[in-house]
């Protein structure tokens, strides 16, 4: 088999693989539990409170983000290697674990006063938004500073000599200029905090009508036994998955000032 | 005026002690040093954007070096130019005069009248990304100077332009700075731009001040063979101080066993006999004679014979290289092509060159 081949069977390979997981959940659609499921108000409510949760959190995400990936990526300052380094521990260690680190940190001292005096988190909707930011917010950071570093400092310097100031030149350079690719981190970002399973189950518990996202969702239905709700619940998030990769796309394409 | 005095820039692998720059108002200043010499980060510790380990900038009588760069009225063309590629060329033009919320109706003849001098009303609707190199050029240009700037800072202006666009683009400088007389510091390593732009100049090397001074005189008497070298110098040679004749005023230098005859007035410095020094003769100086034809006293000092080892032919002007019989010293003269075709020269053809007092340069 020639090299090219090779090379473009592997890709199909794994096009066919994820398709056929896909394509396999179509084989329980459209019975009559189904959509009973479909229209069930907890079901409904997962969706509802996943596209909530997920927007809450990413909207923090990015609060935070946007002006840690701008430090990152211009400023030079002490300890910036070790603050760089830490926004990837979200992304190594289990979000089991961060979940459960949550629960230890809300019974010290400090933790049980902000419960108290502020804000319960703990089998809380507060805790969703809380385990979906800890989840997405260095994954948040690292995109929007990949998507900065790529805009030459230059444009700011000319900004800054012709007499804009370092917020204005921020609002009316650099934001413009790295729009597409920022918009991008945060659909992805997004995305990341809707499935997002782990740690929120850890933290904000599995309780139906209250807690239960869209994951908990799946996996409580499985857990008992209800195929048709999950398979309902997993071809949702797909369609929202597909629906996010392709608003990807769509803001990677170049773009054209004319 | 525009002052800058014992600026100290220590960055990474850059160090760069000592700079002290003057600028006239209204002049056009090079800062001429090799690639990669630190000639970008002195633009920008200038304007504000790196702080200098030491150092004091006036603009005018006002210190500026703890001033925030919107604020230093320095207007900044990169070598990339830095066009804002979401802005069309009118946003571009205008977003100093915004950006320093100026009023727009004292600054609107200025700018028609930039724009007229840079021709491109034609563009102004356009984005960046559908302009061409000299287009770009013209509106970073007009976009640094829309705000009347006190100090324009250019790095290296004229780099990746074709040549017949570079040659329009320096016009386009000497013409907007006959016309705004706007003061001017331009870093290069390009000295075709310092030969037709610049007044005076710095000449910077290994992170110090060489040379300061008008332009010709750089070119022409560089006061070290370092800045000699930098400055592409051909016909640079060691040679001896053979005699100091206070009689005749006139200094007798040795090379090789050729001696050049100078007068003593050139030179401040001692010149005692037995010193080593380098001399150095500019290629468009040296002078190949005629047959047959009389030589002026001036030159009759030195002249001396050889043989022409080539012959190469430039774009304006062709290169001889010749070798005098005697020492055997090899000489890299210019000549433009007009003169180089009435003086029959060919490869191995023996001939006599001369070399004007003035022109022989020495230093200690």
């Amino acid at each position: 088999m020639s090299f090219r081949y090779t090379m473009i069977g592997a890709a199909v390979g794994i096009f066919i693989f994820y398709l056929g997981l896909i394509l396999s959940l179509f084989y329980f659609v459209g019975g009559k539990g189904f959509w009973e499921a479909l229209s069930h108000p907890n079901t409904l409510f997962s969706i509802r409170l996943s596209l909530i949760g997920a927007t809450l959190a990413t909207f923090f995400a990015v609060i935070i983000g946007l002006p840690s990936a701008y430090a990152l990526s211009r400023f030079k300052f002490v300890g910036k290697g070790i603050l760089d380094t830490f926004l990837e521990i979200p992304m190594i260690i289990s979000p089991v674990a961060l979940g459960a680190a949550f629960l230890v940190f809300f019974n010290t001292p400090l933790g049980e006063l902000i419960q108290t005096k502020g804000i319960f988190f703990v089998f809380e909707v507060p805790g969703i938004i809380l385990a979906q930011f800890a989840t997405i917010a260095g994954l948040t950071t690292r995109l929007m500073k990949a998507s900065l570093d790529e805009i030459s400092p230059r444009y700011e310097a000319v900004a800054r000599s012709l007499g804009s100031s370092p917020w204005h030149t921020f609002y009316r350079v650099t934001l413009p200029l790295s729009f597409r690719g920022l918009l991008a981190s945060v659909i992805l970002s997004w995305a990341k905090a809707f499935g997002e399973f782990g740690a929120t189950v850890t933290l904000a518990g599995a309780m139906p009508g209250k807690t239960e996202t869209m994951p908990i969702a799946i996996f409580t239905s499985l857990a008992s036994a209800n195929i048709d709700k999950a398979i309902v619940l997993i071809l949702i998030l797909v369609a929202f998955g597909l629906l996010v990769l392709y608003s990807v796309r769509l803001t990677g394409k170049r773009v054209r000032y004319d | 005026m525009i002052r800058i005095e014992g600026l100290t820039i220590l960055f990474e692998s850059f160090k760069i002690m000592d700079l002290n720059i003057q600028i006239e108002e209204g002049g056009f200043h090079f800062l001429l040093g090799p690639t990669g010499s630190g000639k970008t980060l002195i633009l920008e510790s200038i304007m504000g954007l790196r702080k200098p380990r030491t150092g004091k900038i006036w603009i005018g009588d006002k210190e500026v070096q703890d001033v925030p760069p919107e604020h230093r009225g320095i207007s900044y063309v990169p070598q990339d130019l830095a066009l804002f590629p979401h802005l069309n060329v009118k946003q571009n033009i205008l977003f100093g005069i915004r950006a320093r919320d100026l009023d727009m109706k004292t600054y609107e003849e200025y700018v028609a009248a930039l724009v007229e001098v840079m021709k491109i009303g034609h563009l102004l609707e356009r984005y960046p990304a559908h302009l061409s190199g000299g287009e770009k050029k013209r509106v970073a240009l007009l976009r640094a100077l829309a705000p009347k700037p006190k100090l324009l800072l250019l790095d290296e202006p004229l780099s990746g332009l074709d040549p017949s666009i570079k040659v329009d683009i320096q016009h386009l400088l000497k013409n907007l700075h006959s016309s705004f007389h706007t003061t001017t510091l331009c870093v290069t390593h390009d000295f075709e731009e310092v030969y037709f732009l610049g007044d005076e100049m710095t000449i910077f090397i290994d992170g110090k001040v060489e040379q300061v001074g008008k332009r010709d005189n750089v070119f022409q008497r560089p006061n070290s063979k370092g800045v000699a070298q930098f400055l592409g110098a051909k016909n640079l040679y060691r040679a001896k101080v053979l005699k100091n004749e206070k009689s005749s005023q006139r200094l007798i230098l040795g090379v090789n066993g050729l001696h050049f005859s100078i007068p003593t007035s050139l030179y401040q410095d001692r010149m005692e006999v037995g010193k080593e020094v380098d001399l150095y003769i500019r290629p468009e100086e040296v002078m190949i004679l005629r047959e047959g034809k009389l030589v002026k006293d001036s030159l009759k000092q030195n002249i001396f014979e050889g043989r022409i080892l080539d012959i190469t032919d430039r774009e304006r002007y062709h290169t001889i290289y010749f070798e005098t019989t005697e020492g055997k010293i090899l000489f890299e003269i210019l000549i433009p092509n007009y003169a180089f075709r009435n003086l029959n020269l060919s490869v191995g053809k023996m001939a006599r060159i001369a070399l004007r007092e003035e022109s022989l340069w020495v230093m200690a």
